[in-house]
């Protein structure tokens, strides 16, 4: 059976930087206020025109450049996204024109936050399978588009930020893709989500009355949510570094991902690994979903806090809830 | 290092909503005819919901049909999977809401959107899990509500004709026998047509994605817009060609093949399809008829109808195929 490994990294953030200030004002809340109960001191936010596949693509030419290859070279794209460009066709159809491949497939999945991971974990089996041999893997998101910017929105718009992330993961002869779990646990569904269009409603999957109550903004209860996500976190890093057969001690970076990066850091402390060996995804520029991931991965590579051989274990915990974990040699 | 192993479809189940609605019923809406209808796309009547329910809603019976014919339990699922382009809510993942259902936790859920192609996407990504050894057993369901979304005024006439209510679900596993199961599957997409045929809003690439005014009908941006002629000649092209190369790259020719199940788009793209491969009438299973276009859930719904009559057999060679919003395309071939 053949294995996968990753090719390269790339990322994109749009240039608009939104601080907690600026937010905070716009919230109704100080921006002391806005940083303290997100986390988030700036984010970024993409401009009007500017949908996911934009950034998927931007981060999807660098992961090409990273790999020394060109979109020809795909035979599979995989989009993750909570945010599509719109409600169908999917965004990775865009992309797929956006980058001039051939007719390719385009599969979009939805597992928010978790997306990237769930998306990931396809990609290797789509490789393991034998039915794909260079896929290009995208998170990308536009938050900025879908939050309540008034006092409405105090309790979510906060964690939120702009984002795409890529990796391209190809056949090889040596796997680098080590191992990928993936969860799912519905009993929290309305801590974390968003309702309206909802097809469900019956007669119109949309009326004035729902967008006047603003039913189409995200309903996050951050403290209910919590609990469960320092848990899981936890349990997956374990999971998946045993699947693998790796050690902790081995690993050279643990990315854990949550909108609240404080939880997602005091998860992996809890395990007895070391802060120096964390990156919090939600820390530098909020949280980005089904960005967050790659967009870390490759700012560690930029950054060479890792290099080809190390190894890596992500986390990733959200709404659904959805969680996951993979670990990958560089 | 282990070979990869076979997937196949265990058990089918199929569900539509109670309501009937015929083509005489929309010409009480909309300035339409029974014989227009017909003659266009070979409808007569299709299933609506008449309450709040949601693909999720559909899809359980037709799940819990399914895992029955598998015998599998629900909790038995390593993978839960749903292919929609009318999900229950904007997230988390219709899969996500029909696991609660279900009643079972802890294996993934998730949601394929690829539209018309929707089940087939999904198909090949279970069939990646299974042949790889990353799970067992596979829930894939396509389902969908429509009738929420559609105009069903002359305005959205076009459109709304076309459109009806439902679930179709697989249930796949293993298959030890290397020779049978799904032998391959083929998936493509050309994003440049991807205007022809979509439902714009939400539209993360306004800001803000929704607005009052995307929202105020008739033109609302919440309907699908189609321009059918695209979509009809690109369709009538795409879907032989991808027949034929999941035919080719298992070495067969269209003689071999026992059943064609396309999507059901239009039964006039289905016919004149049938006609240019050369397949004579008993080969090829059409249902839209009494569905309308499920989308997502029109293969499952179609095969499990041919099932049932008897139309796929043990040992019969099957080829899906569908052709959508995109545009997207897809094949697998099935040596039942």
């Amino acid at each position: 059976m053949a294995v996968s490994a990753v090719l390269g990294c790339g990322r994109s953030l749009p240039p608009r930087v939104v601080t907690s200030e600026e937010l905070g004002s716009e919230l109704g809340l100080g921006g002391k206020v806005v940083a303290e109960r997100s986390g988030v001191v700036r984010r970024n936010y993409a401009g009007p025109g500017i949908g996911p596949s934009d950034l998927g693509r931007e981060a999807a030419l660098a992961a090409l450049a990273d790999a020394g290859l060109g979109p020809g070279d795909l035979d599979l794209i995989i989009f993750a996204t909570m945010t599509p460009d719109m409600a169908f066709p999917g965004s990775a159809c865009f992309l797929q024109d956006k980058l001039g491949c051939d007719t390719i497939g385009a599969l979009d999945v939805r597992a928010q936050c978790a997306g990237f991971l769930f998306a990931l974990a396809a990609a290797d089996r789509f490789v393991r399978a034998g039915r794909a041999t260079c896929v290009l893997v995208v998170g990308a998101e536009i938050h900025s588009a879908a939050l309540d910017q008034s006092p409405r929105g105090a309790a979510a718009t906060p964690y939120f930020g702009d984002g795409g992330g890529a990796v391209i993961l190809g056949a090889a002869a040596e796997p680098g893709v080590l191992a990928t779990v993936l969860h799912g646990d519905p009993s929290g569904l309305e801590r974390f989500w968003c309702e309206f269009p909802a097809s469900r409603h019956y007669p119109a999957r949309m009326e004035l009355a729902q967008f006047e109550a603003g039913a189409h903004f995200y309903v996050l209860d951050a403290e209910a949510v919590h609990p469960q996500a320092e848990r899981a976190l936890a349990e997956v890093t374990r999971e998946a570094l045993g699947r693998a057969g790796v050690a902790a001690e081995s690993v050279a970076l643990f990315v854990a991902h949550y909108f609240d990066h404080r939880v997602a850091r005091r998860a992996l402390e809890k395990l007895g690994i070391r802060g120096d060996r964390i990156v919090a995804t939600a820390e530098a520029a909020g949280h980005v979903a089904a960005a967050g991931i790659p967009i870390a991965l490759a700012d560690a590579v930029a950054a060479g806090r890792v290099r080809r051989g190390d190894l890596v274990c992500c986390a990733a915990f959200g709404a659904g809830f959805s969680w996951a974990g993979a670990v990958i040699r560089l | 290092m282990s070979e990869t192993i076979n997937s196949r479809i265990l058990g089918l189940g199929h569900f539509v909503p109670d309501h009937v609605v015929t083509n005489q019923d929309l010409t009480r809406l909309m300035d339409t005819s029974d014989e227009w209808i017909r003659q266009r796309t070979g409808i007569e009547e299709r299933h609506f919901i008449t309450e709040d329910t949601g693909p999720a809603d559909l899809a359980l019976p037709a799940a819990e049909e399914a895992l029955r014919a598998a015998g599998v339990k629900a909790a038995e699922l390593d993978l839960i999977l749903l292919a929609t382009l009318s999900p229950d809510i904007d997230f988390p993942a219709s899969a996500t809401l029909l696991q609660r259902r279900l009643g079972v936790s802890g294996m993934p859920a998730m949601d394929v959107r690829n539209q018309c192609s929707g089940f087939l996407y999904m198909l090949a990504t279970a069939d990646a899990f299974i042949r790889s050894g990353g799970a067992r057993y596979v829930l894939a369901v396509g389902a969908e509500v429509h009738s929420t979304g559609i105009d069903l005024t002359t305005h959205g006439r076009e459109v709304a004709v076309i459109f009806g209510d439902g679930a179709g679900a697989a249930v796949l596993g293993p298959e030890p026998d290397p020779r049978r199961g799904i032998l391959s599957t083929h998936l493509h997409s050309e994003g440049k047509y991807a205007e022809k045929l979509m439902v714009e809003v939400p539209n993360s690439r306004s800001r803000p994605r929704v607005t009052a005014e995307m929202l105020s009908g008739p033109g609302s941006r919440l309907w699908p817009r189609m321009e059918g002629r695209y979509v009809f000649k690109h369709a009538v092209t795409r879907f032989p060609e991808v027949i034929q190369e999941a035919l080719a790259s298992n070495g067969y020719t269209v003689a071999d093949l026992d059943l064609l199940i396309p999507h059901q788009a239009n039964l006039r793209i289905s016919q004149l399809v049938a006609m240019g491969l050369e397949l004579p009438e008993e080969k090829v299973f059409n249902n839209i008829q009494r569905y309308g276009n499920t989308t997502a859930a029109s293969i499952p719904i179609a095969l499990h109808e041919a099932q049932v009559a008897g139309r796929v057999r043990p040992g019969s060679l099957v080829c899906l195929a569908a052709f959508g919003a995109g545009f997207t395309w897809a094949s697998a071939l099935i040596r039942w």
